[in-house]
């Protein structure tokens, strides 16, 4: 019996060639009819094969080395750029006798920094993007927030007063609703309340009024509102920005003339302390407050307004500040969010000089401002009574 | 390219591989390892990847055409540029850092590269178990078979290395080797499929 071994050896003289003519005519008798013998011939040619084959991989892999190695030596100048930077750093391109060649030096760093932008290039884009993106939204959020703040007049701590109406006209509906329930009438006329309303009052007997800017800026149209709810249309004659002041003329063709004014303008300035009041149309009804002078500047030291001690509400604007003689000393302007009670007037020197400008320059109807002052002396529940027919609700559209 | 080498054509090329001509092959190889490397670099690969990957294809290639079952459809440039692509695209697979499109800069053919890499996979994995299969029989016989099979010297050769006292001596020892090496290689083959 043969091992394994033994026709191992049959099978390399058989496949070499070197088996005698009668042997192999044997051998291929028993392969053709012996096929376990059959098949161990197969094993034993695919294994050789690939042992053969397994060498020629290895030594073409060892030649493409080379030729890899080769080609890297030969290209070391301009492959290898951190070796011939280190070459060049040494000053030893002159010994290996090339000459020096101009080129772009990159040092290892730069290389690593390459090869992450290579590796990255993607992603880095998408963070820029996305930084991008956020950053603008930011800025537009901050701007859009920002705009918002200064539509409710509100800006650095500081209130304008003038009343948003829209609420009060959801209240008032939800009223009305209530009222219907209750009595079951028909809702009384609808009224157009406008967009905005301040306080205004008189300035000459003969139809000029004075409030704040802030109330009629940006307006359409304007409604002067007393207290028996006569309506009359107005128009803005002139305005001051920097001392939010607004001259207003009646132009109704049936209006006749307020009557004789009971107050007069001061002209000077009023002391520190003076008790002062005003009256304004923060709600439907008139509604008075008091309090004192307690600066003679205003908002960020504006030497154009006082500083009172009055609590103020939105609606307020444009109200008459009055003395205790029943002098007129202010126009009530805004307040100051962050600070106790502070509320600001215009001062009524400021009007004053404004009126008299304006007279000076002679356009429209003349100013005759009041000249006498009818509540000095009397007590202040005769004062506001007299008064209370000079101040109106200015309403604004827009 | 300068240097006073021959420059080649394609069919040129072909036929000196055919003869086993070593200036051609390291010509080729130089001619068209730029493009894989700028290739490999350009898909997050290093220098080292891009020489793994050439070669490898360039072995395809190369088997290919000393077996002369190549039949090219298309440039050298295109085969190979295909082969290295579809490796590299593997290799990446592999890393599972892979997420994105590759970034093809040359046009991308079928060029029945796909059809001969898998052959070429499929050969590897048999090459592979043989190196695992020769690792595993111990020292005598590898050196044994490695001096006969891979290395191509004479049985002569191998007896005064080995020190044995003829030649026979040798050869019975050598049949022996392969026996216990075929025990080796086909249970690890038919383990690793």
């Amino acid at each position: 019996m043969k091992t394994e071994a033994d026709y191992y050896a049959l099978f390399e003289a058989y496949r070499a060639g070197g088996l005698a003519d009668a042997e192999r005519t044997a051998l291929e008798h028993r392969l053709a009819t012996d096929s376990a013998l059959a098949r161990r011939l197969h094993e034993f040619e695919e294994l050789t094969g690939t042992l053969t084959a397994y060498g020629r991989r290895q030594a073409l892999r060892r030649r493409l080395q080379t030729i890899h190695a080769n080609m890297l030596a030969e290209q070391t100048p301009t492959l290898d750029l951190a070796k011939v930077a280190e070459q060049d750093e040494r000053g030893e391109q002159f010994a290996t006798g090339q000459a020096p060649r101009p080129m772009l030096r990159i040092s290892r760093t730069e290389q690593k920094l390459r090869s992450f932008w290579q590796g990255h290039r993607a992603t880095m884009m998408v963070a820029a993007a996305v930084a991008v993106l956020a950053v603008f939204t930011t800025l537009l959020g901050l701007e859009m927030y920002r705009n918002s703040q200064q539509s409710t007049s509100s800006r650095y701590g500081y209130t304008m007063l003038r009343r948003e109406v829209e609420r009060i006209k959801r209240d008032q509906r939800s009223m009305n609703r209530a009222i219907n329930q209750i009595d079951g009438t028909t809702p009384t006329e609808r009224i157009n309340p406008g967009k905005f309303s301040g306080t205004g009052f008189a300035l000459t007997a003969d139809g000029y009024l004075v409030t704040s800017y802030h109330v009629i800026q940006g307006a359409d149209s304007l409604l002067i509102e007393n207290r028996a709810r006569q309506r009359f249309r107005a128009e803005p004659v002139f305005t001051d920005v920097a001392h939010d002041l607004a001259i207003l003329q009646i132009t109704d063709k049936d209006f006749t003339g307020f009557g004789r004014l009971p107050y007069a303008f001061k002209r000077g300035q009023s002391e520190l302390g003076e008790k002062v009041y005003t009256l304004g149309y923060p709600r439907e009804d008139l509604v008075f407050n008091d309090g004192s002078l307690s600066a003679r500047s205003g908002f960020e030291g504006d030497t154009g307004f006082y500083q009172i001690s009055i609590p103020v509400n939105p609606g307020n604007s444009g109200g008459p500040l009055l003395d205790d003689r029943g002098n007129l000393i202010g126009v009530v302007s805004g307040r100051q969010m962050d600070v106790q009670s502070a509320a600001f007037a215009t001062k009524s020197s400021y009007l004053m000089r404004l009126v008299d400008s304006l007279s000076a320059a002679g356009s429209g109807r003349p100013y005759n401002l009041p000249r006498y002052n009818q509540l000095s002396g009397t007590a202040r529940p005769q004062q506001i009574r007299k008064l209370q027919d000079y101040v109106f609700v200015v309403k604004v559209y827009e | 390219m300068g240097k006073g080498q021959p420059s080649y054509t394609d069919e040129e090329f072909m036929a000196a591989i055919r003869r086993d001509d070593d200036r051609a092959l390291a010509q080729l190889y130089r001619l068209h390892f730029p493009m894989i490397s700028h290739y490999v670099l350009q898909n997050s690969g290093t220098d080292d990847d891009a020489k793994d990957v050439y070669q490898e294809g360039v072995m395809v290639f190369y088997e290919k055409v000393r077996e002369g079952s190549l039949e090219l459809s298309c440039q050298i440039k295109t085969y190979l540029y295909a082969v290295c692509r579809r490796l590299w695209l593997k290799r990446l697979a592999e890393k599972t850092r892979f997420g994105g499109s590759l970034d093809d800069h040359e046009p991308f053919l079928e060029t029945g590269a796909e059809a001969d890499l898998e052959r070429a996979e499929e050969r590897e994995l048999q090459l592979g178990t043989m190196a695992q299969a020769l690792d595993l029989i111990g020292e005598p016989c590898r050196s044994l078979l490695e001096g006969f099979y891979l290395l191509d010297k004479s049985m002569q050769q191998l007896t005064d290395e080995f020190g044995y006292t003829n030649a026979d001596n040798a050869k019975n020892q050598k049949y022996k080797c392969l026996v216990r090496l075929k025990k080796l290689f086909f249970n690890q083959y038919q383990e690793s499929n």
